[in-house]
């Protein structure tokens, strides 16, 4: 393999691996957006609870009471981040979207929970302090080489988990009444309330999911971010441009375009320079609402005409 | 019209009065930094409120207005007036820019569309070093006029005045034409309106009104960083513009009031300032859903 | 009768002197990030505060320490307006402040025109001490004190002849980066790449590939916070670029990194260079005694950070002045610039005439082992 291939290759590969790391954020963030018309700000918080929560319960639950062995421990930690994840998307909807639901608002559910995310935020300060914490995995110290490329086990396990959960995601939406019963609601909600769905109770069960999948994504990228408080403010604003550039409510363009965002994240780091990473992903985020502003994938709803 | 002209009057006077009923340099600090916001929240809710378009990039107006200003003072001698003039242009110009994206795009995707520009802005301010210092920042700025009390006249009668003419404005047929495509684009357009070119307008004066405010802010502060101009800003006058009151003239004004005050005054609660204040923000926005205008009147309304 | 009345009156008296001497005060303003990412150092420095308060138990010399804690959150314009809200609520004699060197650059001109001490143990900004400010001093060693003896010593001790130098994209990052290829490339050295990252950069993989692509690289300065320097460090050995992952270069960093450091990067830190101020290793009973301390008050598994030590060395040197004579902000003033070999945990203090420290004696250079401990360098 010559140098500039095995550059190009290890890049593209790194590229791959931050891509899925961004798609674990913004497929909750989709799957919200796409049956509520809402954009929950709080959700990369809802990622920063997560890996809290996994990191007590492996390194302070699992291993010291239950005694299991790290990789239960982590698996453990998993479960323990979901339901975290869970029970606050329960709590942001029935404090936020519900009440404010009647109203169509685009904007006020917006402003609700950034103030949600400062609370958050600042919660998360006043009891774990700011000092970066150190959440090892059994997954995060191994290396895995194939030839001159590398990855680490934990991005290796990034990509794999965030490949099952799309894979669970859609099969879910296609194959089962809830899933289908899901989608009716996003496409048309009150047509659906009259068919004899609860419009209400289906979208309390996708925010859930959504939060649970940010709960894992913490567990996920726990090891792997820098954890502080602020952790869920260093990718939310990515997360955002991808959801759009994929286009809003559509996972397999959310995939797409968060696989691209990473890669091109890679290759700016490469030719460019890490400082300019922000830049060019949001040039190329208007560049796409210019030319396709439906978004990767041209979904069904013609809301833009 | 008599109502109106004395409410001004009223206005001016307690204006007036405000420095000496807050007499240390902290607090008319604080008075200052006031009136920028008010010019801020007045410059959004008119692209926001009256012209209903979803602008999540506030900020980067503001950043233009004070690094054009602040560059061409330092950098080339010009003076504060003459480099305002061209910061505000500049400010308007941008703004033009991103009505470029208004008229294509709705809702949600102007949004991000907007906070993209913003995004963009600060990075290019951060980016730029040769022009604007980057992180380094620009130091040993001054404002216009020396004494805090000086300042705060300067820019609250700036503040007041915009306020009127904006007034005025929406009154006028002009009013009614963005409030128009604010309710319903498509039926304008069947009357005859040219919604781009009037969201052109809104744009670009709301920028430029936030142009405005920003070139007195590095006088202010005598420390100019990217970092001040970061998106985070962009939803701290959006929340003012909400929590006051969206869509009325009144409501930017007393949300930007109280948005820089609260979270000064909560400043004894130590590291439970910004939880409280998150707290008061979320609560403001589900239970008064119309700002504290909105729960003003009802007040006053159901005696 | 009369005796009564002069009881009276001699008892009225002492009352009024005691009252009298109780007002004898020293006002401490200490301006810290206390809200947002800026309260990685705020936090870290109000502890080491807190512990020095408690030690002198609130006073020196018969002056009661009276002190009053802002949130600057490392912003200009919040640094701007608390420091006048201190200013006019408190009244100080001295400003202890800030950590982010935009806000300590800041203050500066407005203590300097409320001619009130400002003492500086967190910013690296050269801009700090060389303005002209005869109110400021700093405790911290500055972006040029910092990269001398690392960028000389790379190429001399080390033998390095080709960098990289990654940074954080920061007033202090830029500073420091600067301090390092100045005296690199003035000892005969070449600088391969500049390659900066913001404060919100998770993953170092993509740098990492980067920099292993660019041929021999001898060091690798960085500067950046713990959170980030455990990835980068850990990216950088999985590409095989520095000593702990099989490479060659070897990492060098400043005193930002904390004792700890090495065990979260794991055998990532073998190899790495850097020069520390505050080693919680050193025998001096006052760097023990300080660490003996902490653990009684914040936990026995927490190893004081340099921020920690030289948050609780400006309360020492405010206390040290006090006990010379010091009851304003003149004297404070005074007394600081004639301070000579002064020792606290953080070293020995001399205030040169701008201001800076200019002892850096206790400065030395460590080895990280590949049993992650430290062993000193003689250079």
């Amino acid at each position: 393999m010559t140098d500039l291939l095995a550059l190009f290759v290890q890049q593209s590969v790194n590229g791959v691996y931050l891509g899925c790391l961004y798609v674990m954020v913004a497929l909750g963030l989709t799957l919200i957006y796409g049956v509520l018309n809402q954009i929950n700000f709080a959700h990369a918080d809802f990622v920063t609870v997560g890996a809290f929560a996994a990191l007590f319960t492996a390194t302070r639950f699992a291993t010291k009471v239950l005694g299991l062995p790290d990789t239960g421990a982590y698996l453990l930690s998993m479960v323990a981040a979901l339901g975290t994840g869970a029970l606050l998307g329960l709590a942001v909807n029935a404090a936020v979207f519900a009440p404010l639901r009647e109203r169509g608002d685009e904007l006020r559910p917006l402003i609700a929970t950034i103030g949600v995310s400062v609370i958050i935020e600042n919660g998360q300060l006043w009891l774990f302090g700011p000092i970066p914490y150190q959440f090892d995995s059994p997954f995060s110290r191994e290396t895995i080489r194939v030839g001159r490329i590398f990855f680490s086990m934990q991005s290796a396990l990034v990509v794999a988990v965030s490949a099952a959960a799309i894979a669970a995601l859609y099969a879910f939406m296609k194959f089962t009444f809830l899933g289908k019963a899901l989608r009716a609601v996003a496409q048309d909600r009150e047509t659906a309330g009259l068919m004899g769905i609860n419009p209400n109770l289906l979208i309390a069960i996708t925010i859930v999911i959504a939060s649970a999948l940010a709960g894992v994504a913490g567990a996920l990228l726990g090891p792997v971010l820098v954890l502080t408080p602020f952790a869920g403010a260093s990718v939310i604003v990515k997360a955002f441009a991808i959801v759009i550039i994929g286009g809003f409510g559509n996972m397999q363009g959310t995939i797409i375009a968060g696989l691209l965002v990473g890669i091109i994240e890679a290759f700016t780091v490469q030719y460019l320079g890490s400082g300019l990473i922000d830049l060019v992903v949001f040039v190329l985020l208007l560049v796409m609402l210019v030319v396709r502003p439906t978004g990767l994938i041209a979904e069904r709803k013609e809301e833009n005409v | 019209m008599r109502v109106r002209i004395v409410s001004v009057l009223i206005a001016i006077l307690v204006v007036a009065a405000l420095p000496w009923l807050l007499q240390t340099p902290y607090w008319r600090g604080i008075l200052v930094l006031c009136a920028m916001n008010v010019l801020l929240a007045l410059s959004l809710n008119l692209v926001l409120g009256y012209t209903g378009q979803l602008n999540l990039g506030q900020s980067a107006f503001f950043a233009i207005g004070a690094y054009v200003s602040t560059i061409l003072i330092k950098s080339y001698g010009w003076s504060f007036w003459l480099a305002a003039l061209v910061a505000v242009g500049g400010a308007g110009l941008l703004g033009l820019a991103l009505a470029a994206f208004a008229v294509r795009l709705r809702g949600h995707y102007l949004a991000i569309a907007s906070l993209g520009f913003a995004v963009i802005t600060y990075q290019v301010l951060i980016n730029w070093e040769n022009v604007t210092q980057g992180v380094r920042g620009i130091y040993g700025i001054l404002p216009p006029v020396r004494s805090t009390i000086g300042l705060f006249y300067l820019v609250a009668g700036i503040a007041v005045l915009v306020y009127v003419l904006m007034d005025n404005l929406v009154r006028s047929p002009i009013g009614e034409t963005l409030r128009a495509i604010r309710e319903d684009e498509v039926s304008a357009a069947s009357l005859g309106i040219n919604a781009a070119v009037w969201k052109a307008f809104a744009f670009g004066l709301g920028a430029a009104i936030a142009g405005l405010a920003g070139c007195f802010y590095p006088g202010f502060v005598g420390t100019l960083v990217p970092e001040a101009f970061n998106i985070v800003e962009s939803f701290t006058m959006l929340a003012m513009v909400i929590v006051g009151g969206m869509g009325t003239m009144i409501g930017p004004v007393i949300g930007a009031i109280v948005l820089t005050f609260l979270p000064e005054v909560l400043r004894d609660f130590g590291e439970f300032r910004l939880m409280i204040y998150g707290l008061a923000l979320t609560l403001v926005v589900l239970f008064m859903p119309g700002g504290i205008v909105q729960a003003w009147r009802a007040l006053t309304g159901r005696r | 009768m009369k005796l009564a009345l002069k009881t009276a009156v001699l008892a009225f008296a002492l009352a009024a002197l005691g009252a009298q001497a109780q007002e004898r005060v020293i006002r401490i303003g200490v301006l810290m990030p206390i809200s947002g990412p800026g309260s990685y150092f705020g936090v870290m420095g109000k502890e080491g505060i807190d512990l020095a308060l408690e030690q002198l138990k609130g006073s020196v010399s018969g002056y009661r320490l009276q002190v009053q804690y802002e949130d600057s959150a490392c912003s200009p314009l919040q640094a701007t307006n608390t420091v006048k809200r201190v200013l006019e609520q408190l009244k100080p004699h001295i400003v202890i402040g800030e950590e982010c060197s935009d806000a300590s650059l800041a203050i500066a001109p407005i203590l300097e025109q409320a001619k009130v001490v400002q003492l500086n143990a967190g910013s690296v900004t050269m801009k700090l001490t060389e303005s002209g400010y005869k109110y400021v001093f700093r405790i911290f060693p500055n972006g040029e004190q910092q990269g001398l003896p690392l960028g000389r010593n790379a190429y001399t001790k080390l033998g390095a002849r080709t960098a990289v130098l990654l940074y954080e994209k920061t007033n202090a990052g830029v500073d420091s980066a600067d301090g390092f290829e100045k005296h690199f490339v003035a000892a005969g050295g070449k600088i391969l790449a500049r390659i900066d990252f913001g404060r919100d950069v998770n993953d170092f993989t993509a740098i990492a590939t980067r920099i292993a692509a660019l041929g021999k690289v001898d060091v690798l300065p960085t500067f950046g916070l713990e959170g980030q320097q455990v990835r980068l460090s850990q990216a950088l050995a999985q590409a095989r670029v520095v000593k702990g992952g099989g490479g060659n270069a070897v990492q060098m960093g400043s005193i930002w990194l904390p004792y700890g450091f090495d065990q979260k990067a794991g055998a990532a830190a073998e190899g790495y260079i850097r020069i520390v101020q505050f080693d919680p290793t050193e025998k001096r009973s006052i760097v023990q005694d300080f660490i003996k301390a902490f653990r009684a008050k914040y936990g026995a598994d927490r190893v004081p950070t340099h921020i920690n030590a030289h948050a609780y060395d400006t309360i020492l040197l405010v206390a040290e002045a006090v006990r010379r004579g010091a009851t304003d902000s003149e004297s404070i003033r005074d007394r600081f610039s004639k301070f000579r070999d002064v020792e606290v945990t953080t070293g020995r203090i001399s205030f040169g005439p701008n201001g800076q420290t200019t002892d850096l004696s206790v400065i030395h250079f460590i080895e990280t082992q590949k049993d992650l401990t430290w062993k000193g360098l003689d250079w």
